[in-house]
């Protein structure tokens, strides 16, 4: 800064809030005496038009380069203050408020006198500091009006169908060659009227039917690059071998000598390795799995269409957005083998494999059938894998298994009224609407609920399966004989998420999901701006939980896309090339991954990316050398302020 | 024309600033034709007089090294401050105090004690200690006194430039001598002859760093056998480099051992034990206070280590009085 | 160590939470001792060990570091950076004889105006017996 500060400090009464304490007189008396104050005003209410205008008259008569103002908190005037310095012709960044109200006059309104001393002391440290103060300029970033979203389950189509009806360009990628995730796969669905596949379905058919969406199916996201407002990914295709002109004859399944277990089914029947996936899925194609294919040619000989092309390769698609929202929903707990028997019976299966059994759709049509009987007693083991029942389980709470099970129970008792249901739980969580009917409803048919703090046992043996569990009402040693067990169990963080991690800068909670910017006040944001969170990619939840995620983070992108330009304060990290060494210390300290090394004439130094970098400090406090620093918060500027805590050093 | 005249002194010293300029080898027949030296203890006999007859700023540039301990050193440097044009603190401990000024963690009581009693190979049974004068035949002699902290020149003495190291490259070294002397002078204050940048600039393992450099153990150059390939600070091991003025060519680090920062804190820094301090604990990759704790406990001695060099400079310059009360 | 000896404390506040708990102390008209003289930072995870020391060296007798609670910060991890500094420098401060009470580390949330008026109490009446910093600091200028 090549001129010499100016400062005016003008300290505002507030009616009688400040000067009902503070000596302003004294005040305004003393700030004269500090370095470079050329003026000092007071004022009534410092906010008002005839405040602003105060301030302006003394900035062109006094030539002052820096304001301080010492009034309110910042938090209330702050952007009043800033906008009348720049209306006087400064740089709205070479203002500092002191706050000489809520934590000068309002707490200490019994001692006057020290709360004067109190509020000297802080305008010659404000004063300090302001006359270090340099210019800045925002940082403008203008907004691609379009929406990335990966993961095509409730809450990806959900996000999907609210951004594409407001206008919307909507990149739509999922890594699995049909839509409609984890729900599509459930049967009758609690409290409403539908199996899954038709409740996503009706989804799906308004998502693609709407011109604003371009699904990726069979695709994943390999890069992305790019920051809020504008962000570029990659989009690979996985060829699916099989075009539009499939009309799902069915041939081809019938001629395919290979058969793997069926995922969709979760693994209770087979599948060829070309296949359907579902009667629902979208598209409405079969798709060759290249994995398990032989590429023995059968299926092509009895294509009529002639649809199937063995030799399809992938391509790269880019796709630009404003926005990303990230819908990659949850991986089911899967039990370690010998868990309640889990892997050492085909009759111990876990719940989403009962949904398959008691779906019309599904491999046995509907009918509770295991080795080709109807179990006649059915043990239900809730909290697998959560609530720290087992060593491997998680230590929270899956949130839908209660109203699942019990959904299943209904449906099983409703069919088979005489079957006789045991349900073992930790806790009993029918938190949703309508569900704690459901318990009450099971308790009235006679499914016994028995609660334990120990887990259950189950004994694999020759002809059932051995439950042993403590009841902790009864405190009593329960053994049930039962034909099958079904294992509730949790939900887990997905599978995808280290890969999805590797392409969006997203960080993880202690639990391992996804995390969120703030718990209760921004659950579907990211951390990092222009990243959102939809569906149980953060935690677990059920359908109504997802799909109003999805929504919401709908609502949060398109708040971000009807902004043409979006602003941003400066206050943020600044790399002096000529200092930097790159030494890197700094890139792990930025929690945005807004740092990076870059070539600099055959050596390396520290590169902030200013739409990533959020302002915190952290790496500047951390620099060994000093040179990264943060604009407005620099530590020449930090150091004077200190500096100036008592008189003696002030001068 | 007379040749420029150059002073060298010695305060709280080890000789190795001494041994340091002489290191510049063949280079200083070049040094001593150039200019007229008017007083170095180590090697010539001028003495304090002669210094006192020599009009003010008729000494083109006196190097010090050593921190002030006594008030002969005091004397000295003032003096020297008076004669001549330039000033320039030469090596650690004239700049910053050195390790001599890890003293300023000690009273003289306590110091004193250490030395002429507690050491365990010190035979004293009578339980003998420097007086600070004693008279012999009426006549009274004088040893100078101990001030109550070891202080870089600059706290007692305006100064013109530094030379950082402990001691100076003999490569540094002369190119502080020939910066001087080509009258193109960095402005008043600056440091000269070494690097403008961190240590990592010019280390040959900066390259071999992950992108985030972070660690999970600290650990002492006797714990482990570097990996010389490797950035010794991802081995765990506390490499000031980051932290420490380049310019001495990592010749340390080159033979595996981590830098101990003997070239000193970069220009913005005002207290370098604190930000190499920082940065060690910042990237100590836990989240809690029990697994931190753990690791920052397994140093010994985290003010010898972050303010080894420095400690007479730094904000608090040692061990503040014990409080009375 | 005369009884009239008040302590000034610099206290490095975070912005969102502690900044904000201070604020609310005031709407709520709380009142705490008049020792305090804030310095505003907007992440704990911007204080410098060295502005701790400066402060020390410029008059603090007390230093009191605050921000959001572990988990919380707005910036998700500069607490975190905030606690292994302040842990280390602790380490250092007490072999340079400055004693624990006058450097705290505080984790104080936006609504916990009435917690800070507590830990501002304490931590005067804490340091008031120590006595001032300054006349034990012997730093040529």
């Amino acid at each position: 800064m090549s001129e010499e500060p100016k400062v005016g400090v003008f300290v505002c009464h507030c009616g009688m809030n400040i000067a009902g304490t503070i000596n302003v007189k004294e005040v305004i008396e003393y700030s004269m005496t500090l370095p470079h104050v050329v003026d000092a005003k007071e004022y009534i209410f410092m906010c008002s038009a005839p405040g602003q205008d105060l301030i302006k008259d003394s900035v062109k008569k006094s030539g002052l380069n820096r304001v301080v103002v010492a009034a309110c908190s910042p938090s209330m005037h702050e952007p009043t203050f800033r906008r009348a310095v720049e209306e006087a012709g400064l740089n709205r960044y070479l203002l500092e408020m002191v706050n000489i109200r809520e934590q000068s006059s309002w707490v200490h309104s019994d001692e006057k006198q020290k709360a004067t001393e109190k509020t000297k002391d802080l305008i010659r440290m404000a004063v300090a500091k302001a006359s270090l103060l340099e210019p800045l300029e925002d940082l403008r970033f203008g907004v691609q009006p379009a929406s990335l979203i990966l993961g095509g389950g409730v809450a990806g189509l959900r996000a999907s169908l609210d951004l594409a009806e407001r206008g919307y360009k909507v990149h739509l990628v999922e890594e699995l060659p049909t839509l409609g995730g984890r729900a599509a796969r459930l049967g009758k669905l609690a409290h409403v009227d539908m199996k899954g596949a038709e409740m996503v379905g009706s989804l799906i058919k308004a998502v693609v039917s709407n011109p604003n969406v371009t699904a990726h199916v069979n695709s994943e996201v390999t890069e992305l690059d790019g920051s809020v407002g504008y962000f570029k990914a990659n989009i690979k295709y996985k060829p699916r071998f099989v075009d539009a002109k499939c009309t799902l004859c069915g041939e081809c399944f019938r001629v395919c000598p290979v058969e793997v277990p069926n995922e969709y089914e979760f693994g209770i029947s087979k599948r060829r390795a070309i296949y359907l996936p579902f009667k629902e899925a979208y598209p409405p194609v079969a798709v060759i799995d290249s994995e398990t294919c032989t590429r023995c040619g059968e299926c092509v000989k009895v294509c009529e269409p002639h649809a199937i092309d063995l030799d399809e390769k992938g391509h790269d698609l880019e796709a630009i957005a404003g926005g990303v929202v990230l819908a990659t929903g949850f991986s089911p707990y899967e039990p370690p083998e010998g868990e309640y028997g889990y892997g050492h019976s085909k009759k111990v299966l876990t719940l989403f494999q009962l949904e398959r059994l008691l779906d019309e759709d599904g491999p046995t049509g509907g009918e509770l059938k295991l080795e080709g009987s109807t179990p006649r007693t059915l043990a239900f083991i809730m909290c697998v894998g959560s609530l720290g029942t087992t060593k491997n389980a998680h230590q929270y709470c899956s949130r839908m298994c209660c109203a699942s099970a019990l959904k299943n129970i209904l449906t099983i008792k409703d069919r088979y009224p005489e079957v006789e249901i045991y349900t073992i739980y930790k806790d009993m969580r029918t938190y949703g609407r309508g569900d704690e009917r459901l318990y009450e409803r099971a308790a009235e048919r006679l499914v016994k609920f028995i609660m334990f703090e120990a887990p259950p046992t189950v004994n694999v043996k020759s002809d059932n399966l051995e439950v042993r569990v403590h009841d902790a009402t009864l405190q009593e040693d329960l053994l049930i004989p039962a034909d099958a067990v079904v294992l509730a169990v949790g939900m887990s963080p997905s599978q995808s998420l280290p890969k999805v991690r590797s392409v969006v800068k997203v960080g993880c909670s202690a639990e391992g999901f996804l995390r969120e910017a703030h718990l209760k006040l921004r659950p579907v944001e990211a951390p990092a701006d222009g990243i959102y969170l939809a569906g149980s990619v953060t935690s677990p939840k059920n359908i109504v939980e997802s799909v109003m995620a999805g929504s919401a983070s709908a609502a949060k992108a398109a708040a971000l896309f009807g902004k043409e330009e979006i602003r941003i304060e400066p206050m943020i990290a600044q790399v002096t090339e000529e200092i930097c060494s790159g030494c890197a210390i700094c890139i792990a300290m930025c929690p945005y991954g807004a740092i990076s090394r870059k070539q600099k004439d055959e050596k390396r130094v520290a590169e902030v990316d200013k739409a990533l970098c959020k302002a915190c400090g952290a790496c500047v406090a951390a620099c060994p050398s000093g040179a990264m620093q943060q604009a407005g918060f620099k530590d020449i500027q930090m150091m004077a302020q200190i500096a100036a805590l008592t008189e003696k050093r002030g001068a | 024309m007379d040749k420029p005249k150059i002073a060298m002194y010695w305060c709280a010293s080890c000789g190795g600033c001494e041994e340091a300029t002489v290191d510049i080898a063949e280079r200083v027949l070049d040094l001593v034709n150039l200019v007229d030296i008017v007083l170095w203890p180590v090697a010539l006999d001028f003495k304090e007089e002669d210094i006192e007859k020599l009009p003010d700023g008729s000494i083109t540039a006196s190097l010090i090294n050593g921190g002030v301990r006594v008030s002969d050193h005091e004397h000295m440097v003032k003096l020297l401050r008076k004669k001549s044009k330039i000033i320039v603190a030469y090596g650690a401990c004239s700049a910053w105090g050195g390790i001599p000024s890890l003293s300023n963690l000690y009273s003289e009581g306590e110091f004193t004690s250490r030395a002429y009693h507690e050491v365990p190979t010190v035979d004293n049974p009578r339980g003998v200690v420097p007086q600070k004068s004693v008279t012999i035949d009426g006549v009274e002699l004088k040893l100078p006194e101990i001030l109550p902290r070891l202080l870089p020149i600059d706290r007692v003495i305006d100064v013109d430039y530094y030379v950082p190291g402990c001691p100076p490259t003999a490569d540094v070294t002369w190119k502080a001598v020939t910066t001087l002397l080509s009258g193109k002078v960095p402005p008043k204050g600056s440091v000269i002859g070494a690097s403008e940048k961190a240590l990592c600039d010019e280390c040959p393992l900066n390259e071999t760093k992950p992108d985030k450099v972070l660690v999970q153990d600290l650990k002492r150059p006797h714990e482990v056998i570097p990996d010389g390939e490797k950035c010794l600070l991802t081995q765990g091991l506390l490499c000031m480099g980051p932290a420490t003025r380049g310019g001495c060519t990592a010749l340390c680090v080159k033979a595996r051992m981590p830098c101990t920062g003997c070239f000193g804190p970069l220009d913005r820094v005002t207290d370098y034990g604190a930000k190499a301090a920082s940065f060690i604990a910042s990237i100590v990759d836990f989240q809690d206070e029990e697994s931190i704790g753990k690791v920052i406990d397994k140093l010994p001695d985290p003010v010898g280590t972050f303010y080894r060099y420095t400690l007479g400079a730094s904000t608090l310059g040692g061990r503040i009085r014990r409080n009375k009360a | 160590m005369s009884d009239q000896f008040e302590p000034k404390i610099a206290l490095f506040a975070c912005n969102w939470c502690t900044y904000a708990a201070l604020d609310l102390a005031g709407t709520s008209r709380m009142k705490y001792p008049p020792n305090f003289r804030v310095i505003k930072v907007m992440c704990s995870g911007r204080i410098d060990p060295q502005f701790v020391v400066e402060a020390f060296r410029d008059g603090a007798d007390g230093v009191l570091v605050a921000g959001c609670h572990l988990g919380d910060c707005h910036y998700i991890e500069g607490n975190y950076k905030a606690l292994r500094r302040m842990t280390l420098l602790r380490k250092m401060l007490d072999t340079m004889g400055i004693e624990r009470e006058r450097l705290r580390l505080e984790w104080i949330s936006a609504s916990e105006a009435a917690r800070f008026v507590q830990i501002a109490r304490e931590m005067v009446e804490q340091i008031k017996p120590l006595g001032p910093l300054a006349p034990r600091l012997q730093v040529n200028q």
